[in-house]
């Protein structure tokens, strides 16, 4: 597999110390060509997302795609698709809709590339009794038949809250809130530190304690710099409104998965909006409101 | 005055700017919100339509949106194949031919039977309580006649779902895209997946 940026710098020092001779010490598998070294030294030292020129972002995906075409094998396309102009994102939930069938749950997994190992996912579904709105009480694991009488099911995922506790907690400004309000990761710019995790009230963020594994032929191909390009050990990642999709006009895959229609996604900034209409029409909430983080995440009822 | 005191230190530190949330300053998401009326430009993008689509004999509040069909997916239609001029409904034959379809929508006398929903005179239409004649594609206009409020929900947004983007023209799933009309109730099954306990 890839090397992490550590192991790479000790590969480099060790190229230093041993004029170039003993590349494949320190690391499972180092850079098999000169080509590859030479990709990775210029990923190595890229700036961070934020700071890149027109040029610089078109020359790291076209880095990446190659890297992923050498390690990988497999023809990918990471995409740096800019905002819309005045367009908000947000995401409503019906709790009095969901059934549990979890087709959220994998349809993100296998969108987002996400590691399956560690069976990483970003959406979790929580069965809850009916009378209870704490989701700590809530069953996140349950596997049975659904929906079970008396019972509702409650998604919970990152709420790309408009006053991110995680971003205020990254100590390198890896995590920031796009214009369109969504919250993303430049992974290589993650240190691994997880304070972000830590800050996070609404279990929203997933760490790669491991180095992520995703079947050669299930690898979804069409992907976005801050969003589903494969990501390494060390990396902190999240839902990211599926960016590679949504930028593109599509609905998040979740959204777009679910067979009850218990989600709704959209321009909180356009008037006509479905979103908006549920914001009007009605009963919404939010969870932990009183934490004064803003997201833009809603629960609502029939 | 010790309260006062408290409240300078706050200030001077600045830990009550903290205390009071961007949401309660009122700069919060629901401020921006509200101040958003300006209408969006949502063709600014040409999604494709799928070509399985009709519009939508209604409007919903950004104007015209359009429907997944449903004619090319009802396995029996066109009705008429057997359904001919002559009236001759034979108990026998319909559980031959019908014998799948079982009728578990709802409860007591509202109830519906087969003729609240199907046009006696013509097979191929459907028709409401006012026998006013609705095609197959169309059937939400049937389902609407009972259900208000699901339907006001559907034409809205918050009932039923968009069909795979969220902005360009406006498709949605039918009524009978989710639910059968003969037993609409969701059925039970296992979820697709399972979640590992969350780690620490
Ligand atoms: C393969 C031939 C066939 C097709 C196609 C067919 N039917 Fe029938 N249907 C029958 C027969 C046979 C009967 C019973 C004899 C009769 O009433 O003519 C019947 C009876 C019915 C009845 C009366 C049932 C009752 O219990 O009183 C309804 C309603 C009906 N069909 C609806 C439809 C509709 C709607 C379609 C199209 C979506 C359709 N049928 C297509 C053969 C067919
Ligand atoms: C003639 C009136 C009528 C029509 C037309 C009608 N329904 Fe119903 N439906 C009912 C009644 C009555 C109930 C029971 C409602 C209750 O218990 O509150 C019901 C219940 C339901 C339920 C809840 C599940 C259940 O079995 O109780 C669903 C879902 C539903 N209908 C969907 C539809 C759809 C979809 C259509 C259009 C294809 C439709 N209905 C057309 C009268 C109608
Ligand atoms: C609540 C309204 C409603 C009632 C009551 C109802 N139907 Fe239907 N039926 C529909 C609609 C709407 C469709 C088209 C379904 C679709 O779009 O897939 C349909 C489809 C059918 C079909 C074609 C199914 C197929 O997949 O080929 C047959 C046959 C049929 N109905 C017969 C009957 C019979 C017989 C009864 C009475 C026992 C009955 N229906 C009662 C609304 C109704
Ligand atoms: C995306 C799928 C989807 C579409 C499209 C959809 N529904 Fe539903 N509907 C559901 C689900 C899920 C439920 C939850 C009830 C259940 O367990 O079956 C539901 C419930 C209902 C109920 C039962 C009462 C309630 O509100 O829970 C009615 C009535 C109903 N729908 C009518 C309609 C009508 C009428 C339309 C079209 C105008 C429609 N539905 C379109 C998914 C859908």
């Amino acid at each position: 597999m890839k090397c992490d940026r550590r192991t790479f710098v000790k590969g480099m020092g060790l190229t230093v110390a041993a004029g170039g001779a003993a590349l494949s010490a320190g690391c499972s598998s180092m850079p098999s060509s000169g080509e590859e070294m030479k990709l990775r030294f210029h990923e190595y030292f890229k700036e961070n997302y934020r700071l890149m020129t027109q040029l610089e972002k078109e020359q790291t995906v076209e880095r990446l795609a190659r890297l992923a075409k050498l390690n990988h094998d497999i023809d990918v396309q990471v995409g740096t698709q800019e905002p819309l102009e005045q367009v908000l994102y947000g995401y409503a939930f019906n709790v009095s809709r969901c059934e549990g069938f979890m087709d959220c749950v994998t349809a993100c997994v296998k969108e987002n590339n996400l590691d399956r190992n560690s069976k990483t996912q970003y959406i979790r579904i929580f069965e809850m009794e009916h009378g209870e709105t704490d989701v700590g009480s809530g069953d996140g694991k349950y596997f049975h038949e659904v929906p079970v009488p008396d019972h509702y099911y409650m998604g919970v995922q990152c709420f790309h809250c408009e006053s991110a506790p995680c971003i205020k907690a990254c100590p390198t400004k890896a995590t920031w809130r796009e214009p369109d309000g969504i919250v993303v990761v430049d992974y290589d710019w993650c240190i691994g530190c997880r304070y972000c995790m830590a800050a996070c009230p609404y279990w929203g963020r997933r760490f790669n304690w491991g180095e992520p594994h995703v079947p050669r032929a299930e690898i979804t191909k069409k992907q976005h710099y801050l969003g589903n390009r494969l990501r390494n050990k060390g990396e902190m990642e999240k839902c990211t409104f599926c960016i590679q999709r949504s930028r593109n006009g599509k609905l998040p895959a979740c959204v777009d998965a679910c067979p009850t229609g218990s989600r709704v996604f959209g321009n909180l900034l356009d008037p006509d909006s479905e979103i908006r209409f549920v914001l009007k029409n009605k009963k919404v909430f939010r969870m932990k409101e009183e934490l004064g983080t803003d997201p833009k995440f809603w629960y609502f009822i029939d | 005055m010790p309260k006062l005191r408290l409240v300078t230190i706050l200030l001077l530190s600045g830990l009550l700017v903290l205390a009071v949330a961007p949401a309660l300053a009122g700069h919060g998401i629901m401020e921006k919100v509200k101040e958003a009326n300006e209408p969006f430009d949502s063709l600014q993008i040409d999604t494709p339509l799928p070509k399985n689509t009709v519009q939508v004999k209604e409007e919903y509040q950004g104007g015209a949106f359009w429907v997944l069909s449903r004619k090319d997916s009802i396995g029996r239609f066109p009705c008429s194949r057997c359904h001919g001029k002559k009236k001759s409904f034979k108990r026998e034959g319909a559980a031959l031919a019908h014998g799948d379809i079982e009728l578990v929508h709802g409860q007591g006398e509202e109830r519906p039977e087969c003729k609240s929903c199907h046009n006696e005179k013509n097979l191929d239409l459907l028709s409401d309580k006012k026998d006013r004649e609705i095609d197959f594609d169309h059937s939400y206009q049937l389902c609407g006649q009972c259900h208000f409020r699901q339907k006001s929900d559907w034409v809205g947004g918050a009932h039923g779902k968009r069909h795979t983007y969220w902005i360009g023209k406006r498709v949605v799933w039918n009524c009978a895209t989710c639910h059968d009309p003969h037993s609409p109730r969701f059925k039970k099954r296992w979820p697709s997946t399972y979640s590992l306990p969350l780690d620490k």
